[in-house]
């Protein structure tokens, strides 16, 4: 067998520098090793560390661009305050009397509110310590609205496995790949760089997604379903599997509930469902379903999206179904799924359980037919640009708001809204404990000290929850008002059930990396029972009633097309705005239409454009694209719509309606 | 003492995945600011003929060609070859006039409107002096970038094709 040797890299700096730091990049989960050369304090270049095992000396775009934010002239480094928006901030005051001011008026709308009109927003870019401080703090002030992109709606069921699945370095040595709305390309490129592995070594790559994405570029089978169809997707693969008899009849018999009708609620679907509720014809799902029959192993790897939306389970029942959740090399990977269960808070007893109201459900990524809620709150902490992100649902709300508190590194639509700045450290402005994709553990050294007056997400928590009395149940802060990070990662490795046994001076001690759970031995007894229900085997999931029905949505006739908005490759949070390299790679405006349409509606490449739907609209600059399909309107801008109409600046909607009503007849 | 030993770049289109981080490490690199792309990532596709949508993404930098027009253009001497085949232009000899601009035919000289002098990739000549790769290639995380003596990349090239072949054509 021909072996392949790759060039030998030869890494290092050319620059002068004073001083070497390690440290793991945070900009996504892959969690990439990094070395950072010091010039008297400053960052002069950045280097992956070859002998990494996850990333292998790469690192993508966001990891080398990272530097430019930390001293950018724009960035926000003082606290500030002020008491009403139409106000502009009384700036360069210390922490100690913006903490003081802001607790003071949180206080008088605890005073006076029930205890859910506080609501807090927790972005990736705050750091993972602002949101388990945002955790307890929540616990301790009794409401249940702490929402993070990273936070399971349904932890318990997604992943109900004794054995947590194989870590993403294992995809290089599997024989099929199917991604199922994952853009590994652009949200993950070092860890796609082991799905190419996989493609070189003979491996078949199925892509499955709402557009023609970078991903989809290497895919030796891609299908293009609707938007916000992954998981129905999956339900009628189930179907074309079990309807061929393809399922591995041993893995059913040893690892389901004995159920025998489970199979006949899939039996009743009717084909003719599957094109309005996927826009896949019959024929291309049974190419896709023989074809990964045919496969001795597979890793399904599925969105975080798709976690947020209904029959998520789906993906377990198929893994199980085929066999592949036991065999060696296979199984299902939802993103993120290398997040341990943290156990934050419940040593913080909470307050009478009637005066709990519960959480208003997967916020994050909305399903497009939600049903609008009414959260009523009066505070907000928002970290980020979380109301330009995932809380775009809660900005019709905001005018209700008295308050609002924002930790963030620079000025957006958040900072605008608010009344409270707190500067935020950048993750290379603090240490911490990085849990990666690959369910690996890894101590992130601090590469330079915070500007100004910039603190960790701890350091905030903290400083608040000293002012409420609440001191004792934030044991980590010095006496120089400092969170002790190192002891509170201590505290709660501890704590958690999956991080048991992994200690902290082991972990900082190693060279790389470690994973979790403690015990490796988990990871390769992957035999059956294996999952954690009480039975130790898995209640298949199920296609919901009336699934596959005829549905056409409500907003259809009045906004023909559907909107779809994903991250870009160059910018993971919203602070990749201001890193003048990233942002001239790609257009954060742009806004793709599919090149019939735009001749339909007499837009042409570059025009500017109004992407208008029944709640809000945002303006862009159109790039015509068959990456969309046809009546489908994609742009990295997120609007809180599923159903849109586009038209250009100076034509009317009415006009473009008619257009492509003339079109659909 | 300037090398005369040879090194090639090689670029393995159908790897590229178009994620930047050859450019932003280029900027990185040589303190570029935002503007002039000396490392670009062109986008071709999706394309639909008589089949499923084909995409791709080509890297395109300086070809450091045997006989550049860029250097024969350049009026002060500061568009230079040197003897290991690399183009590069000296800062200090540099008026920014962009005659290279005009005369490249691949458009890969840009002016850098923060010193008013041409920015084009230079094979990261300060790097490869002391025997390191050049940081676009060091940064690829898909091994679409590699460097070496030109036989030595050759015959990964070769390599690469033949375990393509040999693996697709194995029982896993």
């Amino acid at each position: 067998m021909v072996d392949y040797q790759p060039l030998n890299r030869i890494a290092g700096t050319r620059k002068g520098f004073d001083r070497q730091v390690y440290s793991v990049c945070q900009e996504c989960t892959v969690g990439c090793g990094l070395a950072a050369f010091l010039q008297d304090d400053i960052i002069v270049d950045v280097q992956g560390v070859e002998q990494h095992p996850v990333s292998r000396g790469r690192l993508c775009a966001r990891g080398v661009a990272f530097t430019q934010g930390l001293r950018h002239p724009r960035r926000i480094t003082l606290p500030a305050a002020r008491n009403t928006l139409s106000q502009s901030f009384e700036a360069a005051m210390n922490w100690e009397k913006a903490l003081d001011l802001f607790a003071e008026r949180l206080r008088r709308i605890r005073d006076r509110e029930s205890v859910d009109a506080l609501v807090i927003g927790c972005d990736p870019e705050a750091g993972l310590d602002f949101w388990l401080g945002a955790r307890r703090f929540a616990r301790l002030w009794g409401t249940p609205h702490v929402y993070h992109p990273w936070d399971s709606p349904d932890a318990k069921q997604s992943l109900p496995l004794k054995s947590p699945t194989a870590p993403c370095t294992r995809w290089a040595d599997s024989a099929c790949l199917l991604l199922v709305e994952a853009d590994l390309a652009a949200t993950h490129p070092v860890a796609f760089g082991w799905v190419l592995e996989a493609q070189n070594k003979g491996a078949k790559l199925i892509v499955v997604d709402n557009r023609f994405t970078a991903t989809m570029s290497k895919a030796d089978l891609a299908l293009t379903i609707r938007p916000g169809s992954g998981n129905r997707f999956g339900l009628w693969l189930m179907k074309a599997i079990l309807e061929e008899n393809r399922q591995h009849a041993q893995a059913v018999a040893d690892n389901f509930e004995p159920a025998p009708d489970w199979q006949a609620a899939y039996d009743a679907l009717d084909w003719e469902g599957l094109e309005p509720s996927t826009g896949l014809s019959q024929g291309g799902l049974l190419n896709v379903s023989r074809f990964l029959a045919g496969m001795p192993s597979a890793f399904v790897i599925t969105g975080k999206r798709l976690e947020h939306l209904p029959s998520h389970g789906i993906w377990l029942t198929l893994c199980t179904a085929m066999g592949w959740a036991v065999r060696p090399n296979s199984g299902w990977y939802p993103l993120e799924s290398g997040l341990p269960r943290f156990n934050c808070d419940s040593d913080i007893e909470l307050p009478a359980a009637e005066s709990i109201p519960p959480p208003a459900g997967p916020f994050p990524y909305q399903p497009p037919d939600r049903q609008e809620r009414d959260l009523a709150f009066k505070a907000l902490i928002a970290s980020g640009n979380c109301l330009a992100d995932f809380f775009l649902p809660l900005r019709p709300q905001l005018k209700r708001a008295e308050l609002v508190g924002f930790f963030g590194s620079f000025p957006n639509f958040t900072c605008d809204q608010s009344h409270a700045l707190f500067p935020a450290a950048a993750w290379a402005e603090r240490d911490g404990l990085c849990f990666s994709n690959d369910r690996a553990l890894q101590w992130a050294n601090r590469i330079v000290a915070p500007a100004d007056a910039c603190r960790s997400g701890l350091d905030f928590w903290s400083g608040l929850a000293q002012r409420f009395g609440w001191q004792e149940f934030f044991p980590w802060i010095k006496k120089n008002d400092r969170a002790d990070q190192a002891g509170f990662y201590d505290w709660l490795l501890k704590r958690s059930p999956d991080t048991q046994g992994c200690e902290l001076a082991q972990i900082r001690a190693a060279d790389h990396l470690q994973s979790w759970p403690a015990d490796p031995e988990k990871l390769v007894r992957r035999q059956p029972p294996m999952f954690a229900s009480d039975s130790g085997r898995l209640q298949p999931a199920l296609p919901p009633a009336e699934f596959g029905a005829q549905e056409r949505p409500e907003a259809e006739d009045l906004f023909p097309l559907a909107y779809h908005s994903t991250r870009v490759v160059s910018r993971a949070t919203d602070a990749g705005r201001w890193w003048p390299w990233a942002a001239e790679l790609e257009d954060e405006n742009a806004v793709q239409i599919h090149p019939d349409i735009a001749q339909i509606l007499g837009i042409e490449n570059g025009d500017e454009v109004v992407v208008a739907g029944p709640r809000g609209c945002i303006d862009g600059r159109a790039w015509l694209s068959r990456m969309v399909g046809r009546r489908v309107i994609w742009s990295p801008q997120r609007l809180d719509e599923s159903r849109v109409l586009v038209h250009k600046k100076g034509q009317s909607g009415e006009d473009a309606l008619n257009r492509l009503k003339a079109d659909l007849a | 003492m300037t090398p005369t030993r040879k090194h090639a770049l090689m670029i393995d289109a159908s790897r590229c995945i178009g994620c930047h981080s050859c450019a932003v490490a280029c900027k990185m690199e040589h303190e570029l600011p935002a503007g002039p792309r000396t490392v670009k990532v062109i986008q071709i596709g999706p394309l639909e003929a008589d089949g499923p949508p084909m995409m791709r993404y080509e890297t395109v930098t300086c070809f450091h060609c045997d006989r550049p027009a860029c250097v024969s253009a350049c009026p002060t001497g500061a568009m230079q070859k040197r003897p290991d085949g690399l183009v590069f232009s000296e800062p200090s000899l540099c008026i920014g006039c962009q005659t290279c601009a005009v005369a490249c035919p691949f458009g890969i000289p840009e002016l850098n409107p923060a010193t008013g002098k041409i920015a084009k990739c230079d094979g990261c000549r300060e790097r490869v002096d002391r025997g390191l790769w050049p940081a676009c290639a060091l940064k690829c995380p898909t091994g679409c970038l590699s460097y070496g003596a030109p036989l030595r990349v050759v015959q990964d090239l070769r390599m690469r094709e033949a375990v393509t072949i040999a693996r697709s054509i194995a029982v896993r």
